[in-house]
């Protein structure tokens, strides 16, 4: 195998980004191959500046960021790299066909490849029969198509995407996820950031988890969980005799609280208790003894908002 | 959608046809985008029109003047008459002819004031001197002078040409409508696209960053030549012949002066976030007073070696230095190798930085 191929597709190694006396990423250090990958975090925990290093907008002020092997602020990189960023600018005046041929022309193709491939990525996001309306008239959702369109003009190994699916009502994000399924099958490896962590949770199970600045946590969600058996679980019981079982439940030293709620079809419990390893086991207890019967029982945090909220501590709005 | 293209692993890629891409081929496309952007003028390019309207109507208004840019129809106010009329009076059969009025005047002195009123008090110089013939001569001569000089068709025209040269090409041309015509289109190379944040498309453009800062240039810098050296023309034209004289002689002049301070304004554009008002504080502040200023901190402006070139062209051209006020002015060489290595150095230094600044302009 040859050294270039050998080496990670993006490689973060302890890099750090001042901007002035802010600390904005902290000694980052993250390795990506191949595959999907979810970058979630609150807002300003350094998403979109891991982005930026990712392709070359911005530099480390310690430490490297390298695209197999070459430095991600060196040109080069940038032929391996697709960016479709966050910020919504475009020559306003253009169609989004002339936008995307533009791009695929400074990208250094000749006329007639420029052509096909501008109409090659058009079709993939969708948008090769609406292309021809200047892009000031497009909705946030053509907008999203046409940037993630010109991020596939090259080619390219590694896609970054911020916030791609933002603005894309339903129908749309379901289209970009078999998109970026597609690509990702096709070999490519993906970075997408998005506040849409359910739709995240969809596309993929690896997760970088940012905050403050760090990688508080990378693997798949069930190895996160793994890695924070101390996090609180949240549970909901819809049970029949729900104020025997929470009397019950009280008595548990796991659980940490509990409270009735009133549902739709009876009354429920939502139970928050630590190591669910122990606290299943006598739940199952608990309601066999009470001879409960059983209408919903659900986890309540297992997505990834609730450990981001974890990781978070105050500061975990998502 | 994405059902419709093909499911293979290249919907892109097809060996048969895929040309690898040039980063040659994207800087040159990338010259004529930038050139196409600029077709649309921005507020700057018509406050700069707008000015530069001003400027022509009041050049336009002074040829189509009596006087013109010529010397012998201009009015001298001390004297109260033009210089044409002034130097007859200076002729001895004027002057013999005045003291002759002025003996019948006093003649009648009961009539005094005399009911045909002088339109100047004669200086004593003037006053012909009859009785002392070699200093009447002498006198004669020495005020003859005037007169012949004005009799001179030669003289006549040098002085208007130069005295138009000083006033449009070295005046407002190069101190006015040169250097904001260039900072209206060269600034906005780079300025633009960091103002409508749409930089971040061609800084992920596979692209050496120093070839994005060239190639911007290179598209911005036709329509700071055309509007440079038309602003130039347009300035002409409204001078009549003299001005078509002037701009066949420094046109090259002001199209070498439009590329150096391009090189400046875009440097400046891609350096600061309101390129506008640092260039206008550099034209009317650094370049206005200091190109003025004796000694050599002159040596520094731009605009001097513009005017040093037109100053050159013009003394070829066999005008009298004397006539021109370009003091301490360089030689022809200086004044072009001067701007040509400004504008390289300019371009690299630009280059250099743009290839190590991050923009954050969206953030």
């Amino acid at each position: 195998m040859p050294l270039a191929t050998a080496q990670p597709l993006l490689l973060f190694e302890q890099a750090s980004k001042w901007y002035g006396s802010v600390l904005a990423l902290n000694q980052v250090t993250l390795e990506l191959t191949g595959g999907i990958t979810g970058l979630v975090g609150a807002n300003g925990a350094g998403k979109s500046t891991l982005l930026r290093l990712a392709t070359g907008q911005l530099r480390p002020t310690l430490g490297r960021v390298s695209v197999r092997g070459t430095d991600a602020w060196d040109w080069r990189a940038r032929r391996l790299v697709g960016y479709c960023p966050d910020a919504d600018a475009f020559y306003e005046d253009m169609t989004g066909r002339a936008f995307v041929l533009v791009m695929a022309r400074l990208c250094g193709y000749d006329r007639r490849e420029a052509h096909r491939r501008t109409e090659a990525v058009l079709t993939r996001v969708g948008m090769a029969d609406r292309a021809d309306r200047r892009i000031a008239g497009y909705s946030k959702g053509m907008r999203q198509r046409i940037k993630l369109a010109q991020a596939l003009l090259h080619d390219p190994a590694l896609l970054v995407l911020d916030e791609p699916l933002s603005g894309i009502d339903p129908i749309g994000r379901q289209e970009l996820l078999e998109l970026f399924q597609e690509l990702a099958a096709q070999g490519k490896c993906l970075l997408i950031s998005s506040h849409e962590l359910e739709a995240l949770e969809k596309l993929t199970n690896h997760v970088v988890i940012m905050a403050r600045g760090r990688v508080a946590a990378v693997g798949t969600l069930p190895q996160i969980r793994e890695l924070l058996n101390d996090h609180p679980v949240s549970v909901r019981i819809d049970v029949d005799v729900a104020r025997e079982v929470a009397r019950r439940l009280l008595d548990n030293p796991d659980v940490l609280g509990v409270e009735v709620v009133q549902g739709a079809d009876g009354p429920g419990l939502v139970v928050k208790a630590r190591n669910p390893k122990r606290f299943f086991p006598a739940v199952g207890r608990v309601l066999i003894e009470e001879h409960a019967e059983v209408r919903r029982l659900e986890p309540l945090d297992e997505s990834a908002h609730a450990i981001l909220g974890y990781l978070l501590g105050g500061s975990g709005r998502t | 959608m994405a059902a419709d293209a093909d499911s293979d692993s290249s919907f892109i890629l097809h060996p048969s046809s895929f040309r690898g891409p040039s980063p040659l081929v994207g800087f040159f496309v990338l010259v004529g985008h930038s050139f196409q952007r600029h077709w649309r003028v921005r507020q700057m390019g018509w406050v700069s029109f707008g000015l530069l309207g001003l400027t022509v109507a009041w050049v336009a208004a002074v040829t189509l003047s009596a006087a013109g840019w010529r010397l012998e129809d201009r009015r001298n106010r001390r004297v109260g008459a033009t210089y044409r009329d002034y130097a007859e009076q200076l002729r001895p059969t004027a002057r013999y002819e005045t003291m002759g009025a002025d003996l019948k005047a006093a003649a009648r002195l009961q009539s005094y004031p005399p009911t045909t009123p002088t339109t100047r008090l004669t200086h004593p110089v003037e006053t012909p001197t009859p009785l002392d013939p070699t200093a009447d001569a002498l006198r004669s001569l020495m005020l003859s002078v005037p007169a012949a000089v004005l009799g001179s068709e030669k003289f006549r025209h040098e002085w208007a040409f130069t005295h138009f040269v000083g006033v449009v090409p070295l005046g407002a041309f190069v101190g006015f409508v040169l250097p904001l015509f260039t900072l209206a289109f060269a600034s906005g190379a780079l300025g633009t696209e960091r103002e409508s944040r749409s930089l971040v498309w061609l800084l992920t453009r596979p692209l050496p960053r120093a070839a994005i800062y060239v190639a911007t240039f290179l598209g911005a810098l036709p329509w700071c030549l055309l509007f440079g050296v038309g602003g130039f023309a347009a300035l002409c034209l409204a001078g009549g012949a003299l001005g078509r004289e002037a701009f066949a002689a420094f046109w090259p002049a002001a199209a070498g002066g439009t590329v150096a301070f391009a090189a400046l304004f875009h440097l400046i554009g891609a350096t600061v976030r309101r390129p506008v008002v640092v260039g206008l504080v550099y034209v009317f502040f650094f370049e206005a007073l200091v190109a003025l200023l004796p000694g050599s901190l002159k040596l520094l402006s731009l605009s001097f070696y513009t005017r040093s070139l037109i100053y050159n062209e013009a003394i070829d051209a066999g005008y009298p230095a004397a006539m021109l006020e370009v003091p301490e002015a360089v030689s022809a060489a200086t004044a072009w190798v001067v701007p040509a290595a400004a504008t390289v150095a300019l371009l690299a230094l630009g280059a250099w930085r743009f290839g190590r600044t991050e923009f954050r302009d969206d953030t």
